[in-house]
């Protein structure tokens, strides 16, 4: 089964003309992924690695039945290639540019809610569903399909977790990159949920870091699941950081640190690991059997 | 990205939000004169990049022309949490009846943008807050929303003003609703809001913040001078030229060299090192797609910080990849030169590519690689850190 992306997603790049969607689109083609088409506004007509380039996402999808869009544009274009992709129907967005104005993002949010589409990003590496699927930037060296979902802000936490996993013989399910921007189109809450609906996951590994509030938004729904959440948190030993003056602490409360996002999630029931190397041990407590022998 | 004080409140001018007639200076005798044309009284407020100025002893009332000098004179010498002084706005005295709160910002985590506002504002307004959770009022809008007058009568309503201040209330409210739009801000803040013995309100201080990431369509903020800036008070010199050359970079304590790749795991490694019994003397991140040259700047830092004794690298190839990742580490050995023990791991995208260059670099240059204790997936990360640990205590 797996969450969001299989081997089935038509997949469209949004600025595949571009070097990095030129090159990625390669990458991302090598692992098998179903890339069906690109767009490229005025560039409609063009080819890039065989697949056929349209100026707009209606006339990708019209063509190729695209379903789901990953973007590699500059933080300035995104706004408008995310809407027009969830106005013309796309489920899924990824939006792997870093920096994407705050305020963008939340109306792509707003619309993405409108719709029922899923944005993950901005700044995420992507999502990679091992086996069948690997959208946006990650290395295929860390993954294997497997039993486990993970879902992490950052792209090199995801790598050393998807490896640890699968040189333990756990295997992923599906691993999503919520990004690394102070605003984000999906949150750990969303994903956690999707992960608790998913048959073949059998646990999720969930990897927070300081600041922000989307850690400690999820406890509710940890709380709720009846599939074990693994968490860990980078931070701990940071020293504080900045916080958005009286209305922050206002809104936010103390919510931020990493000591405070560690104890609302293991409040909730999640189980905490220190290291990378604690995830199998405490999958092995909870008797979750690896898919294979570990390495 | 914070504004100065008297860069918010010209934001706030061009929006109708009355403002405190201010005068900017830069040398005592503006102060004086400054304070000489509010008949001899004011208070002076020094321009930094950081909130607490009063609790910190950056803001000061004056009674005469003579002591504004001298207070002038002192605060120009000092530093004030950390920040020299260039600047001090001098304002006229108020003769307050009573202090509210307002302020905008984003509710990061249900995606809209809240407006917020107390009968009782000031320095202490966190703990208000705290202590009167029902008396701070909140209203949410969606980030496409404008707000209508009768919404921000209401608020005024709430905020406890008056019958007959809820027009001129009001008025401030959207000013400074459209100002937090207007500018793609993530907070806008009046505190205090005064009111005055005589009827008026006015903005005694002003807060803002805008999105770094916006900055490119706000030519406009460009032309007033409001450009990217630091926000950090006293750097170390190991930071100022790490800055220099685009590297976040902090100095912490401890004896362990960090040569992370990204950010994600910039933070992350440091708790393990902590946890391993080791301390870290930095903190790094190279930054999506770090150029080798940037990566052998980073490793000069390290290098040459006398604190350091060991370094522990890691890279988990993903947008940035092994091969630039070798080709920085190389340059820097062939450049520069290790003088300390490292240790490192280096895997993911182009991992090949970037072996490949390591072990043609150490067949031409053998002696360049004598410190370096070099792994791949096959070694867990934590090992690694466990080896940094023990490296840093070797030495000693």
């Amino acid at each position: 089964m797996a969450i969001l992306v299989d081997k089935d997603s038509r997949i469209l790049v949004q600025g595949m003309t571009g070097t990095a969607g030129q090159f990625h689109t390669k990458r991302m083609l090598e692992y098998g992924t179903k890339i069906v088409s690109g767009t490229s506004p005025g560039k409609g007509g063009e080819v890039v690695e065989s697949i056929p380039v349209f100026d707009t996402v209606e006339s990708a999808i019209d063509n190729t039945g695209a379903d789901t869009s990953v973007i590699f544009l500059p933080a300035a274009f995104v706004k408008e290639a995310a809407i027009e992709s969830i106005w013309a129907g796309i489920k899924h967005v990824v939006v792997v540019p870093e920096h994407i104005p705050i305020f963008d993002m939340m109306e792509i949010r707003k619309e993405a809610k409108r719709y029922g589409s899923t944005v993950l990003g901005g700044n995420t590496p992507g999502i990679i569903t091992p086996g069948q699927a690997n959208i946006g930037i990650m290395p295929d060296i860390a993954f294997k399909p497997g039993k486990i979902g993970t879902v992490s802000r950052s792209g090199s936490i995801t790598y050393y977790v998807a490896d640890t996993l699968t040189r333990s013989g756990y295997g992923e399910t599906t691993c999503v990159g919520l990004g690394g921007d102070p605003v984000l189109g999906s949150t750990f809450d969303d994903i956690l949920r999707m992960f608790e609906k998913d048959d073949e996951t059998e646990a999720v590994v969930m990897c927070g870091e300081i600041g922000g509030v989307y850690e400690e938004i999820a406890k509710d729904t940890i709380k709720r699941m009846k599939k074990p959440v693994i968490c860990i948190i980078g931070g701990i030993y940071a020293p504080p950081g900045k916080r958005m003056g009286h209305a922050g602490a206002i809104v936010e409360g103390s919510m931020g640190t990493a000591k405070s996002k560690l104890k609302a999630l293991e409040d909730a029931g999640a189980h905490a690991a220190r290291t990378f190397l604690d995830i199998p041990k405490i999958l092995e407590d909870l008797n979750i059997e690896p898919v294979e022998k570990p390495k | 990205m914070r504004l100065f004080e008297f860069e918010a409140k010209q934001l706030f001018a061009k929006h109708k939000i009355p403002i405190t007639e201010g005068v900017l200076c830069t040398t005592p005798i503006e102060v004086r004169n400054a304070v000489l044309n509010f008949d001899g009284r004011g208070i002076l407020k020094v321009q930094i990049l950081s909130g607490g100025r009063a609790k910190a002893g950056g803001i000061k009332k004056v009674e005469s022309p003579e002591e504004a000098e001298t207070v002038a004179d002192d605060l120009f010498e000092e530093t004030v949490k950390g920040y020299p002084v260039e600047r001090i706005l001098v304002d006229p005295l108020l003769d307050i009846r009573r202090e509210y709160y307002l302020g905008v910002t984003i509710n990061r985590a249900k995606y809209k943008i809240v407006v917020i506002g107390s009968p009782t504002g000031g320095v202490d307004i966190e703990e208000f807050a705290r202590k009167n959770p029902a008396k701070v009022f909140k209203e949410s809008f969606e980030i496409d929303e404008r707000m209508y007058s009768f919404e921000a009568y209401g608020i005024g309503l709430q905020m406890k003003f008056r019958k007959e201040k809820l027009n001129l209330v009001s008025s401030i409210i959207m000013g400074l609703y459209n100002v937090f739009k207007a500018y793609d801000c993530k907070l806008a803040e009046i505190n205090p809001l005064v009111e005055t013995e005589n009827g008026l309100l006015v903005a005694a201080d002003a807060r803002i913040s805008v999105d770094d990431d916006a900055l490119f369509r706000h030519p406009e903020l460009a032309e007033m001078g409001i450009e990217k800036r630091h926000e950090e008070g006293e750097m170390t010199l190991r930071e100022k030229e790490a800055r220099e050359h685009g590297i976040p970079y902090l100095d912490l304590d401890g004896k362990i060299g960090m040569f992370p790749g990204g950010a994600g795991f910039g933070i992350m490694g440091n708790d393990f090192v902590n946890y391993f019994g080791g301390k870290p003397a930095n903190f790094m991140d190279s930054g999506g797609g770090p150029s080798p040259e940037r990566l052998a700047k980073m490793l000069v830092l390290l290098d040459e910080n006398p604190k350091v004794k060991a370094i522990f690298g890691a890279r988990f190839g993903g947008i940035s990849r092994c091969d630039d990742f070798a080709k920085g580490v190389i340059m820097f050995l062939k450049d520069h030169g290790l003088s300390k023990p490292m240790v490192m791991r280096m895997t993911g995208n182009n991992w090949e590519e970037g072996v490949r260059l390591f072990d043609e670099a150490k067949k031409k240059n053998p002696e360049l690689f004598e410190n370096i204790e070099a792994h791949g997936i096959e070694t867990p990360i934590e090992q690694i850190a466990r080896r940094a640990v023990e490296l840093s205590q070797e030495v000693e």
